[in-house]
């Protein structure tokens, strides 16, 4: 970093964003790509399927043909995201009938559930192929404790923003796991059938997740879901010299911040002024790097100091990417399960749906071989990638399956048709790899 | 997720920890670890109040997270309303910690030995055999 003050590059600054969204999604993959490996070879490969909502109607046996398979897949798909639609559409009502105690509420069960049951079951699975001898009552005990701090996690909003995020890629990697769990057929249809319900339901006006951003938007909310937040980030002044990192965090109420922002500016204009804004915890970030302003941080107000020379300094609310100057009112929107926006601090979110059929598919990919799984990722981070420059561009929620489960997709069917028997028969013949 | 209930309606400024007015960085103490995205010293007080609280329901994990959120309150003594919350639940997570880990290596390590076949109706993947929990019912 260079001494004099000089602006963060693009490169900087967007680059630490989109680490920050693509390293949890990388974990959750690995995690599932991990328990794939272990539990899959250990035990048969005619593992009793999960009879599940997802294959309600047709539960596929190794003796079908193909046509039946196939047909089979279909119908299972086809009668899940006709649930997911209808669970969606419940989801929106509910909000729209302002219950959202009762949407937190069923996303703290759901979240004790996953954890409690699902991570129990799979903690069963490891413990039963490792012959781990633990004791019936400390296990009780630490999943006990493991699930009720990730409830309070998903809950409550002010635990350390590193357990949240923990907590929520885990919960991701459970569910997926147990996703991977579905016949094969059933599995890629699921996740072609979820892709273009995704891209329906995000962009068609009549779409249930467009409905539900528009009334989150125009309530000025958040809607209770499991949505994993990235960290925003801190725009250091390069100085070292300046001591406190400066950085802009958003209140929700966009209206307020319109209010105070006359305020603020007044007060900074004067030199050496002490002013306070009735709105809570919001900071105005010296994005200009020739000041050398600090700013205290008080209790229910704000404080701004000023020593020297001081330029007015840019209230950054799009903290997401700089340069390109997004504004804040493209940037308060999340999604429920699936779909990509930008948190009320500027920050990406993504919603953990995303993390777990991205795993899903990974896990899929890794039951086959870990050629496929090299494939599928870097085609999956691709689509990450356009997805999130996509999200730059047009500044609104956008579906985050789409591109990449078309683009993994694609990729694991090249890489097994193609891309394997190639290495394959270089390695045979000792040309190379 | 952002769910605060902040109320801007009380001004209290927490006391400011300012070294110097004039030209020099000003160093603020936040007590959670999250810094500026964490809590402020208000927040803290009853934050840290309740997880020690909701940690004596056979919670030591939560003590644990405890301890983490306010690890700057155990580093710097600045925070006097704080401290005493943290520093509990540090000693409780670590009494809990030398219970359970004392129970379960004394249960792996002596095994049937020391337990005769008691140990194996404990042990825990006889007992998720029996009772059929890995059916994925």
């Amino acid at each position: 970093m260079a001494q004099n003050q000089r602006p963060t590059s693009i490169l900087e600054s967007l680059g630490e964003e989109i680490v920050r969204i693509v390293a949890p999604v990388s974990i959750c993959m690995f995690m599932v790509v991990i328990l794939v490996s272990i539990l899959n070879s250990s035990s048969s490969s005619s593992a009793a399927t999960v009879s599940s909502i997802a294959t309600i109607a047709y539960n596929e046996s190794s003796s079908d043909s193909l046509w039946d398979k196939f047909t089979g897949a279909l119908l299972n798909s086809l009668v899940f995201v006709a649930i997911i639609t209808v669970a969606t559409f419940v989801m929106v009502l509910l909000f729209y009938l302002r219950c959202v105690k009762f949407l937190k509420y069923y996303m703290g069960f759901s979240a004790f559930i996953v954890l409690g049951f699902l991570g129990g079951e799979i903690a069963l699975f490891l413990i039963e192929d490792f012959d781990v001898p633990v004791d019936c009552f400390s296990f009780l005990v630490v999943l006990f404790n493991f699930s009720a701090v990730g409830v309070l996690a998903v809950f409550m909003s002010k635990m350390p923003i590193l357990v949240t995020q923990g907590y929520l890629v885990l919960i991701g990697m459970l569910v997926a796991y147990w996703f991977t769990l579905l016949p094969e057929w059933t599995t890629w249809a699921l996740l072609v059938a979820l892709a273009l319900y995704d891209l329906a339901a995000v962009l068609l006006p009549v779409g249930p997740l467009r409905l539900l951003v528009e009334l989150a938007i125009s309530r000025d909310e958040d809607i209770p879901a499991l949505v994993y937040e990235a960290r925003p980030v801190v725009y250091h002044e390069s100085s070292p010299r300046d001591a406190v990192q400066t950085r802009m965090r958003v209140w929700r109420e966009r209206n307020e911040i319109s209010g105070n922002l006359p305020a603020v500016l007044d007060s900074v204009s004067e030199g050496n002024v002490i002013s306070e804004s009735s709105v809570d915890e919001i900071e105005t970030s010296d994005s200009n790097p020739n000041s050398e302003s600090s700013v205290v941080r008080a209790e229910e107000g704000q404080v701004l100091i000023r020593n020297s020379e001081l330029l007015v300094p840019l209230i950054d609310i799009g903290g997401n990417v700089q340069p390109h100057g997004e504004e804040v009112s493209a940037s308060n929107e999340n999604l429920m399960l699936e779909g990509i926006g930008l948190g009320s601090s500027g920050a990406i979110k993504l919603g953990l749906g995303d993390f777990i059929f991205y795993s899903v598919l990974v896990g899929r990919a890794a039951m086959y071989d870990y050629m496929t799984v090299y494939a599928c990722y870097l085609a999956i981070v691709a689509g990450l990638g356009i997805t999130l420059m996509l999200l730059a561009i047009y500044q609104k929620a956008l579906p985050a399956l789409p591109v990449s489960i078309a683009l993994g997709i694609m990729f694991y069917f090249l890489t097994r048709l193609f891309l394997e028997v190639f290495v394959v028969q270089c390695s045979l013949n000792l040309l190379m790899f | 997720m952002e769910n605060s209930q902040n109320s801007n309606s009380n001004l209290n400024p927490n006391p400011i920890r300012i070294q110097n007015l004039v030209s020099s960085p000003i160093a603020v103490l936040w007590p959670t670890i999250d810094g500026s995205l964490g809590l402020s010293e208000e927040e803290s007080v009853s934050y840290a109040r309740r997880f020690y609280k909701f940690g004596f329901a056979l919670l030591p994990f939560l003590w644990a997270v405890n301890c983490f959120y306010f690890w700057p309150v155990l580093r710097s003594r600045s925070f006097p309303r704080i401290r005493p919350y943290i520093v509990g639940s540090a000693i409780g997570f670590a009494v809990f910690m030398a219970i359970i880990s004392s129970w379960a290596l004394t249960f792996a390590i002596g095994g049937e030995r020391l337990f005769g076949p008691v140990w194996d109706k404990l042990v825990m993947y006889n007992l998720a055999d029996k009772l059929g929990l890995t059916g994925w019912s």
